[in-house]
């Protein structure tokens, strides 16, 4: 029998020093370069895509500058924002869409809470239904419009034809005044409410279960419990969703220009969709863009309120 | 601490850093704002030499049946004179239509080479320098006495000629592509075969249809306040009641268009036309009225011919299993006359965009001269388009070739077309908007008229040299 070899060496030391030592990190590349290495290519593309836009626009927004008709653009100053605020057609804009952000807003809160509600006290087939509730939500806009334009036609849409089979009149959906902007609320409902409920459910199973079982030992009702723990509990989070809704709706377009086109006359026109006629029917770019940044102001503003409300609430 | 706070004066790299990127700020600003001297730069009268290379000519256009039969075309015949060149004809909705075109104008920088333009858009690509001043190239190498004047007029003078009438000192940007009016489509078997004269006529016999045959509508007319389609309808109606839409001269707008001519025009669109339409037809465009033509819902309707090829395709309608049989139910016949005949002016031309590369411009004059032959203006009248060489418009090859082709001919000599100014685009948005309300009971029709008016005039006073109001 062969000696084994040994399975350690005398000098261990040794077969590690063998290899060269790792290279010291060059002077040039410290940390602190390595970090800018990494980050610069997003930063300079932020800064490309979305910092430096946004400096032009308010630059633009100060001038007469057209996008097409070129020559040098002349200082207005504060003209242009003077013109966008004392305007009856933006105040007309801004009615349209403060009462499609309340409608929508409020109504797609309400069934989105509820749906959630309902599906939180399921055990069986919950997955099943969230995942069919949120279909809607998934598709784009512009395909949402088209289908519902179709489905809401009076002449030959699906709703009336249902409508006509149950013995009711047919309407016209999207080519009057008042049910234009309500079909655009509809819509809308139809496609974000998953979006709230999507929220409000994960707001619904965080609420700890020993919250009701200590409720139910107190022998409190259903209604007492949603009142005192569920509500109290789930709403900041809700309102959190309700913010990001009421931010999409207030920028509302995709679904203006495919159902109605503003129309009738002008009665479902919003703001985003007045600013875009402002920027490319006319190129009013320093308008347009001086309209773009009161929209930005006034969004900030909102959520400024918003958040402090929020943090209140959170405080209390 | 590895990374203590930094505090007092930027490191000089950091500085470096936030000093270059304001110089790039502020030099992209610049190269953003300026370059423009708003001129239209001038095609060579000779068309210079062509490349041997292969060479894509695109065309851009809103999305219909003529776009892709242009395609199909000068891919077949073209090619036979130019085999290394393919034509692409770019497509976009008929609402992007301008806003694709003009975009990219403004961009400075055009993915076409051959934009399409309405008539109207003329005045406004013309003032911002976009496309090419073709009068020299026109002079050398186009028989301009093959045309009707006003129909070369309409597709590439500007300033605007007067209507019927074409300037010959004026420069010219553009060239006829596919001619365009109204037809009105009549259902024989209902009204009989010979269709109303007078507009006053019309509604009658459309009133008596309508009694008549329940579930038909008596008309089908564009009505929706997208592109420029109450607006047409509109100032159509304006034309037949002897109105005018402005003053060209004093650039007058309020007092013309709705004076005792226009007030009447629109009270018979909003009182006596629109209770003959379909419920809920207040946004009906082109397809709209076809379907309903199509489906045997309108005794009478009012489209674009261009638009009109697929009212005889037996698979899109319940008139007939045959072309035959549609035709026995379906008549075209100009639009009726009453205190004047003037039909509106539909169609548009081809441009060179002042973006595109040498050879593609040159390739793009070349194929101009070609299609503008009266030999392949025929070949274009049997593949489906619409010609404007006067011998073409005559021609068995054009009025043989579908059954509304004889009132494309005989609506020349009637045509009136709007405004083609720097504004027109704002001019269209106000008209449409401000007749699609009076037409869906938003606004009163006199109401809405004296809005057009006053808004209209509000921009043509404001001009076109500021970027500021708009609004």
């Amino acid at each position: 029998m062969s000696d084994s070899a040994p399975l350690t060496t005398d000098h261990p030391g040794q077969v590690a020093s063998a290899t060269p030592p790792a290279p010291g990190r060059s002077s040039r590349l410290s940390d602190r370069g390595l970090a800018v290495a990494f980050t610069s290519p997003a930063l300079l593309l932020l800064l490309a895509m979305s910092v430096f836009p946004l400096l032009w626009a308010l630059y633009l927004s100060f001038t007469d500058y057209s996008a097409t008709r070129g020559g040098t653009a002349q200082f207005l100053w504060f003209e242009n924002y003077t013109a966008i605020l004392t305007s009856p057609q933006v105040h007309q804009r801004a009615l349209t869409t403060l009462i499609y952000v309340a409608g929508a807003v409020t109504l797609q809160t309400v069934l989105g809470f509820t749906i959630a509600y309902l599906i939180s006290r399921r055990t069986h087939g919950r997955g099943l239904l969230t995942t069919l509730f949120l279909v809607p939500m998934m598709l784009s806009p512009v395909v949402v419009g088209l289908f519902w334009r179709f489905m809401l036609d009076a002449q030959f849409g699906v709703i009336n034809s249902m409508l006509g089979s149950l013995g009711l009149g047919q309407v016209e959906w999207l080519t009057r005044q008042r049910t234009a902007l309500i079909s655009l609320i509809l819509v809308d409902t139809w496609q974000w409410t998953p979006f709230i409920m999507l929220i409000a459910l994960a707001g619904l199973t965080a609420v700890p279960k020993y919250l009701y079982e200590a409720a139910a030992i107190d022998r409190a009702s259903q209604w007492f419990q949603f009142r005192t723990i569920t509500l109290p509990l789930v709403w900041p989070l809700l309102l959190i969703a309700v913010l990001f809704r009421a931010i999409e709706a207030f920028r509302l377009f995709d679904l203006v220009y495919i159902l109605t086109s503003g129309g009738p006359g002008v009665s479902t026109e919003t703001l985003s969709f007045h600013v875009y006629k402002v920027a490319f029917l006319g190129f009013n770019t320093g308008t347009a863009s001086a309209y773009g940044i009161l929209m930005v102001l006034v969004v900030i503003v909102l959520t400024q309120l918003y958040l402090r409300y929020l943090n209140k609430l959170k405080e209390d | 601490m590895r990374y203590p706070k930094r505090t007092g004066r930027l490191s000089v790299p950091g500085r470096k850093a936030r000093l270059a990127t304001a110089a790039m700020l502020a030099a992209t600003t610049l190269a953003a704002c300026g370059g423009q001297d708003g001129s239209a730069p001038k095609a060579p009268a000779t068309i210079p030499e062509l490349t041997k290379d292969p060479l894509t000519l695109s065309f851009i256009w809103f999305d219909w049946p003529p776009a892709h039969a242009l395609e199909a075309f000068a891919n077949a015949e073209y090619a036979k004179l130019r085999p290394n060149v393919t034509i692409k004809v770019k497509t976009v909705p008929n609402a992007n239509w301008h806003d694709a075109m003009f975009t990219q104008f403004a961009a400075h920088k055009t993915d076409f080479d051959i934009p399409i333009l309405d008539s109207q858009h003329i005045g406004e690509a013309v003032t911002n320098g976009n496309i090419l001043d073709i009068t020299d190239f026109v002079k050398k190498n186009i028989d301009v006495k093959a045309y009707n004047p006003y129909l070369l007029a309409a597709y590439g003078q500007f300033p605007q000629a007067e209507t019927g009438k074409r300037d010959e000192n004026a420069s010219l940007y553009g060239l006829p592509l596919l001619g365009d009016t109204w037809t009105m489509i009549y259902r024989k078997d209902l009204i009989g075969d010979k269709p109303p004269q007078t507009w006053d006529e019309m509604i009658s016999v459309a009133e008596k249809c309508q009694a008549d045959n329940p579930g038909v509508s008596g008309l089908a007319f564009h009505q929706a306040n997208g592109s420029d389609a109450a607006a047409v309808t509109y100032n159509t109606v304006n034309g037949v009641y002897g109105g005018n839409l402005w003053d060209p001269k004093t650039r007058k707008i309020d007092g013309v268009l709705n004076d005792a001519a226009g007030q009447e025009a629109m009270d018979v669109l909003v009182n006596k036309m629109k209770p003959l339409t379909a419920k809920g037809s207040g946004n009906w465009f082109i397809d709209e009225v076809n379907a309903a033509v199509a489906q045997g819902k309108a005794c009478i309707a009012f489209n674009w011919i261009a638009a009109s090829g697929g009212l005889l395709d037996p698979k899109q309608s319940t008139l007939g299993t045959t072309r035959e049989q549609i035709l026995d139910k379906l008549g075209f016949a100009t639009l009726p006359a009453q205190k004047t005949n003037l039909v509106p002016l539909g169609g548009m031309g081809m441009h060179v965009s002042a973006y595109s590369p040498e050879a593609n411009q040159a390739e793009a004059l070349n194929f101009m001269k070609w299609f503008e032959q009266g030999d392949i203006q025929k070949k274009w009248a049997a593949a489906g388009g619409v010609p404007s060489r006067t011998d073409a418009l005559e021609s068995p090859e054009f009025l043989d070739a579908a059954p509304f082709n004889q009132v494309y001919t005989d609506s020349v000599p009637r045509m009136r077309d709007m405004w083609n100014v720097p504004e027109y685009a704002r001019l269209v948005d106000i008209e449409n908007t401000n007749v699609n309300a009076a037409l869906n009971g938003a606004k009163a029709p006199k109401a809405a008229l004296d809005d057009i008016a006053k808004q209209q005039q509000a921009v043509l006073n404001a001009g076109s040299g500021k970027g500021g109001g708009g609004l």
